[in-house]
């Protein structure tokens, strides 16, 4: 199983903002990360890229413990934050690079010009990151994702500031990569997205797994039956706030 | 709307102190304060009282108040005046804003979508800027503590003067603005500003340039007296009347005079203030261009301004994880140094290549060009190996901000810790092994007394313990950001307050003695060479003995990364990215 998570917590102070999560996702899976503002999905992100140290729990990618073995569990792991953060004094291809070095990828520079292509950043490879709209960074955070074999895909909110052309791409890359085996877990607002492109979803609220299916799962819950069948009404119904 | 600038500042100023006070609870500002309140007593309130003291002393001795030079009370007015007038008529031509038209983004949001005048605007931003400048007239108290015996005399003239040239500013960057607004009806009036200061100049420098063509003063006394002659006579002290009235409080001794002085003061205050009223159209632009610049600052103090320029540098596909921050720091540092970093750099380095050329001149007698150029290559290297980590923080230092990054990255955190200092270690190296080359070049010059033997092999044993010098402090330098992440400043950025300072004194201290410590075996060892082989090796042996030294050293460094390692993974991003 490429991501298996079992009873994370993660406290700031006396906050828990994650508590007892514990889930798995497949390969070829996508699976959508949502809750309220708060929830901890964020937090449970950076947990899984090895960002934050869990307070208590386990967390192996692709068998690889992330605490024990982190060398070998982040080789495998791609994370795109949702605040494209990039070093002010590399341009672009010299991130890609950077990446490629880091991640020991073989054949970088066939990799990174279709990356360059897919994700229309053309015409922008010398250019350092301040020179870039907040869409090109985001895309220049995904190609570095991208350029390399990552078994694991981490996306916080991986549409903001993208052109609606943009969104489209993403989509489509996003689920090419789940096509080609990647796991993919993916944290969003935009509930319609999410009903979109994810086989299975993960809601959660005050740092705990509220609810944890498919679709049709949940939408067969007794509980949810009478919320609705769309994603909207299911998670508005989950989180107390029909 | 008075009542509502009061409001913003009365509730701002209480919730700033409140969340400073706040913070005390956390011990490491707390330990800070007290360390920066004493820092503060005894280099401002201890040194006051010393003054006062000494006042006192002189007093008894002579049985009456001490008082200012009789030509400093005499010509002290007219020199500070010509100041302000030099100052007055340049900021027409340099193209410097003033800092009064700089509203916040909530003030921006807030005030100028609110019903409320630009005239309103005006009076709500100089009241916001009384505070920062009350506290720079308290500080000059301080810090000039024998400048008048009564100090809150001081601070209001001082008070006084600041703001009016802050006014002053303010209406001309308003003027400057409606120069260039399309409304032509305003224009020509606001020509009126330019023409007057023209006009005024021109008056002052042909009463300056007469009166010192005429008397041709051959000592500073007289020159001074020429001057104050020159400006309080004719129509040069009718045009430098307003700037003698501003600095007149400054100098006027006893209660009377000094109350007359600063009313008349506030005359000319007030008169700036209403002529800034009375240029409010162009307010709005002039706001927009400071917001402008104030984002531009942000900017630049995160992250100066670089180009994506060739560095020459190119990143091999396979190697050691080290040689990729490496090659990061690198490009980083040839992208982010500007001319004007240089440039500050450079005037730090002529003060301390000039002190070092004198000491050396003053003991060894020599002269000469030779001799100066050795001085200067000295305090280059002397800059670079014990200033030069300090200042280059192109390391874990500077890249504390992407800590999640680098965390997400497959890199063990000793090969972290040792590549993020090869780039600043190696740059430093580098200048210090140059200057150290040009020294040895040039000794024969700079040191005469010394042999041939003692120069080469001194500039030898140095080039071999630069390195280990600047590593070091480059070590224990990470380390803090590890250790203390939250003590070490991001980037540009630079907290203020009593206990930021006080935090800082102690991280100087603390790398100080750490860096004392790790090269005392290294320093012990090479001491021992030096004494159990100097007789039979002469000269020659403080290579050895410096190679041992390095040789410690470099061992220290790769056990302490190691020993890092651990605490580098355990560094929470929580503790750099602190919540607001």
């Amino acid at each position: 199983m490429p991501v298996t998570v079992e009873h994370l917590r993660r406290v700031y102070g006396s906050f828990a903002a994650v508590d007892d999560l514990s889930f798995e996702v497949a390969a070829g899976e996508i699976v959508g990360l949502i809750g309220p503002n708060g929830a901890g999905k964020t937090t449970t992100l950076r947990s899984l890229a090895g960002i934050l140290r869990p307070t208590s729990g386990r967390i192996r990618i692709d068998g690889h413990d992330l605490a024990a073995d982190p060398l070998e569990a982040k080789r495998r792991l791609a994370f795109m934050p949702d605040e494209p953060r990039l070093f002010e004094y590399l341009t672009v291809e010299e991130h890609l690079r950077l990446v490629a070095r880091l991640y020991s990828v073989p054949d970088f520079e066939g990799r990174a010009r279709g990356l360059i292509e897919e994700l229309e950043l053309k015409g922008k490879e010398q250019s350092l990151p301040d020179e870039l709209s907040r869409g090109m960074r985001q895309k220049v955070v995904i190609a570095c994702g991208l350029v390399r074999n990552a078994t694991t895909l981490l996306f916080d909110e991986p549409l903001t500031g993208l052109d609606p052309i943009g969104i489209r791409r993403m989509r489509e890359t996003i689920i090419a990569r789940a096509r080609g085996g990647a796991a993919v877990l993916l944290s969003s607002h935009l509930l319609h997205l999410v009903e979109e492109i994810c086989s299975r979803v993960i809601i959660m609220a005050g740092g705990k797994k509220v609810a944890d299916g498919t679709f049709a799962e949940l939408a067969s819950r007794a509980d949810l039956a009478a919320a609705g069948s769309n994603l909207e009404q299911i998670f508005m119904r989950v989180t107390g706030h029909d | 709307m008075i009542s509502a600038s009061l409001y913003i500042i009365v509730c701002s100023t209480k919730n700033r102190i409140r969340r400073r006070l706040r913070r005390l609870r956390e011990p490491r500002y707390l330990v800070g304060a007290i360390v920066g309140v004493a820092y503060m007593y005894f280099s401002f309130f201890a040194r006051m009282r010393g003054a006062r003291a000494s006042i006192a002393s002189g007093r008894r001795r002579s049985g009456r108040p001490p008082e200012l030079p009789a030509f400093f009370v005499q010509a002290g007015g007219s020199l500070v005046a010509l100041g302000l007038f030099a100052l007055a008529a340049l900021s027409w031509l340099l193209p410097f804003n003033s800092s009064m038209l700089e509203f916040s983004d909530a003030e921006t949001d807030f005030l100028f979508t609110a019903p409320v005048s630009r005239r309103a605007l005006l009076v709500h931003r100089l009241m916001r800027a009384q505070l920062g400048v009350i506290f720079t007239s308290l500080v000059t108290a301080l810090v000039f503590p024998t400048a008048r015996p009564n100090p809150v005399a001081w601070v209001v003239a001082v008070w006084v003067m600041l703001t009016t040239v802050r006014v002053y500013f303010t209406g001309v960057t308003l003027a400057r603005g409606r120069l260039l607004l399309g409304d032509a009806s305003v224009r020509p009036v606001a020509w009126a500003p330019v023409a007057v200061a023209l006009a005024a100049v021109a008056i002052v420098g042909q009463s300056l340039v007469r009166t010192l063509v005429r008397e041709q003063p051959s000592a500073l006394g007289p020159a001074i007296t020429a001057v104050h002659d020159a400006l309080s006579s004719g129509a040069a002290a009718w045009v430098l009347w307003p700037f003698v009235a501003v600095s007149r409080p400054l100098f006027a001794q006893g209660g009377r005079p000094f109350a007359a002085a600063i009313a008349v003061a506030l005359v000319v205050l007030t008169s700036l203030f209403a002529w800034v009223l009375h240029s409010d159209e162009a307010l709005q632009e002039a706001a927009a261009d400071a917001a402008a610049r104030r984002a531009a600052r942000g900017r630049a103090r995160d992250k100066p301004a670089a180009r994506a320029r060739a560095t020459g540098l190119t990143l091999a596909p396979v190697g050691r994880p080290e040689f990729v921050f490496f090659w990061k720091n690198a490009v980083q540092m040839v992208r982010a140094t500007t001319g004007v970093a240089l440039l500050r750099y450079a005037v730090a380095l002529t003060v301390i290549a000039v002190a070092a050329s004198a000491a050396i001149s003053s003991a060894t007698q020599a002269r000469g060009l030779a001799m100066t150029l050795c001085s200067l290559a000295i305090g280059v290297a002397g800059f670079s190996v014990v200033l030069g980590p300090q200042i280059v923080r192109t390391d874990l230092r500077s890249d504390l901000r992407h800590l999640d990054l680098l965390k997400a990255w497959p890199v063990a955190s000793a090969a972290v810790m040792r590549g993020e200092m090869l780039a600043p270690g190696i740059a430093l190296t580098g200048v210090a092994w140059l200057a150290l080359t040009c020294a040895a070049i040039l000794s024969a010059a700079g040191f005469p007394a010394l042999s041939l033997s003692w120069r080469l092999s001194i500039a030898a044993a140095a080039v071999v313990i630069a390195p280990s010098l600047v590593f070091a402090q480059l070590l224990i330098q990470n380390a803090a950001a590890v250790l203390f992440p939250a003590w070490v400043p991001l980037g540009n950025e630079r907290p203020r307050g009593v206990d930021a300072l006080g935090q800082r004194l102690i991280l100087l201290g603390g790398v100080l003695l750490s860096v004392a410590l790790m090269m005392l075996p290294g320093t012990v060892a090479g001491g021992v060479i030096w004494f159990a082989f100097q007789r039979w090796v002469g000269p020659p042996i403080l290579l050895p003995a410096a190679l041992v030294c390095l040789s410690l050293v470099v061992l220290e460094i790769l056990v302490c990364t190691e020993l890092l390692a651990p605490l580098y993974e355990r560094l929470d991003v929580l503790a750099v990215e602190r919540a607001d």
